[in-house]
């Protein structure tokens, strides 16, 4: 009988897989970029509630949340080169919709997934602020985007955190899904590296352990950025030398 | 021609007129306290000359500046905010931000000074407060009436024409209160301008040169404290002393 199970192949095809993990990451790091973005310019309206864009990013938002991430990568994948067409049939265009490559069909799908979910983190976040502190800056004569930057954004961030670290690690096991765009991502790669021997259980077990070994240390960073951001347990005292400066 | 002259002066909320048509005249290096029942628009007044609220009417000159309480954009707010600053209730600290932090914030973004000249100015304010010993505290770390003290270096920092204090002392513990009232006696010797709503009778009465008794949005009485508290002519205040047990030889004390 042959080997049921070949232990050693799961650590010797890491590897091969790791080669791809750039294609991993660069997909995660723009999508988050789209979503945090989106999802602010989202949260802003909603919490301003401009009208009929208000009303859009509500029902943007509902269905994105509404339905799930494999069905919007596919229209993602098919819709947009329809769109194109469309462009191209009524403005006289000439786009290439074949010279698209699927990774950007990836990054539109997953970024406006992630924004969605994102927008409600910041808009919880944002509306965490107590007023006090933005009439206080405000009567210092600080405009609405210095208010935003300076004071309301340091404080949301540390509230946001821990949830928005939460749909990164979301979004990193999502672009996994990324193969329906025909990207080849670790995933699409171990599925393809198993083509080979039929070894699929090997390979699906060393991708668990890359994207585990990749969260966990997400979660690390996530906590230490935490960590770093938060206000101290204990003030920093006055030392003598300060004492010295501050009296000349 | 006064330092600050405010004229016509109104407020609404919906149909109910929080402040009526008010005119105030402050002097360079007055201290006016505004006193009155709750709900009279005391705070109202202070919060409708930086724009915090938006009155229906008013305008205000400052230093013979005129500015429009009523126009609203940018450029005239912000300009407007220059001459006043504002100290709190709820002292309203930066909370991600340091003592010292929190003092430099103004002038470094608003007054766009350098980060020496800044931290100069502020540790300059911070002693006068007394506060040079905890320049690394975060709000969290103070009490309630260190924060106040940090809270008026923060906003004497900005040099305003007008500091406005909005019932500094009411969100203390009575043993803190009379820290922060020595800290606005010291800010009122050092020759600044103030408006300042309290409760704190018998701290108006020594401190302040002019007193506006304020009800139903107007001003029933304005005069100095010997005029207000020993000579009371309306009927209201008359009655409002008596209530807080202010009025001087009473003739019946509650």
């Amino acid at each position: 009988m042959t080997k049921l199970f070949d232990l050693q192949l799961v650590f010797s095809s890491i590897p091969e897989l790791l080669k791809y993990l750039p294609t991993t990451l660069f997909l995660t790091v723009i999508a988050a970029i789209i979503g945090l973005l989106l999802g602010l310019v989202i949260a802003v309206i909603r919490m301003k509630n401009i009208p009929v864009l208000s009303q859009l990013a509500v029902a943007f938002v509902s269905v994105m949340r509404g339905t799930p991430i494999i069905v919007q990568l596919y229209i993602s994948y098919f819709g947009i080169p329809i769109l194109l067409q469309y462009i191209n049939y009524y403005r006289g265009t000439e786009y290439n919709i074949n010279a698209i490559p699927g990774i950007v069909f990836a990054m539109v799908a997953l970024g406006l997934n992630q924004s969605a979910f994102d927008s409600e983190t910041i808009r919880a976040a944002l509306q965490s602020v107590d007023k006090g502190q933005i009439e206080a800056a405000k009567s210092l004569g600080m405009s609405n985007g210095q208010v935003l930057r300076r004071i309301i954004l340091p404080e949301a961030i540390t509230v946001a955190l821990p949830s928005l670290g939460n749909s990164l690690i979301a979004l990193i096991k999502g672009t996994s899904l990324a193969f329906t765009c025909s990207v080849v991502e670790i995933t699409a790669a171990g599925k393809i590296l198993a083509g080979r021997n039929y070894r699929f259980f090997e390979s699906y077990c060393s991708l668990a352990i890359i994207y585990w070994v990749l969260t966990f240390a997400l979660e690390k960073v996530v906590a230490a950025i935490e960590k770093r951001l938060q206000v101290p347990e204990q003030p920093r005292q006055v030392k003598e030398r300060d004492a010295i400066l501050s009296k000349m | 021609m006064s330092l600050v002259e405010i004229r016509g002066l109104s407020k609404k909320y919906g149909d109910n007129v929080v402040l009526d048509k008010v005119d105030l005249d402050i002097e360079q290096g007055e201290v006016v306290a505004i006193i009155g029942p709750s709900g009279t628009g005391k705070s109202t007044l202070l919060r409708c000359l930086n724009l915090l609220e938006k009155p229906e009417e008013g305008t205000v000159k400052f230093d013979g500046v005129s500015f429009d309480l009523t126009k609203r954009n940018k450029k005239d707010t912000l300009a407007l905010r220059q001459y006043t600053e504002m100290v709190f209730q709820q002292f309203n600290l930066f909370r991600q931000k340091t003592a010292l932090e929190n003092v430099m914030e103004g002038l470094r973004v608003v007054k766009k000074c350098s980060k020496s000249e800044a931290e100069k100015i502020a540790l300059d304010e911070l002693e006068k407060v007394g506060m040079s010993d905890r320049l690394y505290h975060y709000p969290r770390h103070l009490s309630g009436g260190q924060q106040q003290r940090v809270a008026i270096a923060r906003a004497l920092a900005m040099n305003p024409t007008l500091l406005l204090m909005d019932e500094p002392t009411s969100a203390l513990d009575p043993e803190l209160v009379s820290e922060v009232l020595v800290t606005i006696r010291k800010a009122a010797e050092d020759g600044n301008t103030i408006l300042l709503v309290t409760h704190e009778m018998s701290f108006v009465k020594s401190v302040a040169n002019k007193i506006v008794f304020l009800e139903n949005g107007k001003i029933v009485e304005y005069g100095t404290p010997r005029d207000i508290f020993e000579n009371p002519s309306s009927e209201r205040l008359k009655e409002f002393l008596a209530h807080i047990n202010m009025l001087e030889g009473a003739e019946y004390v509650i």
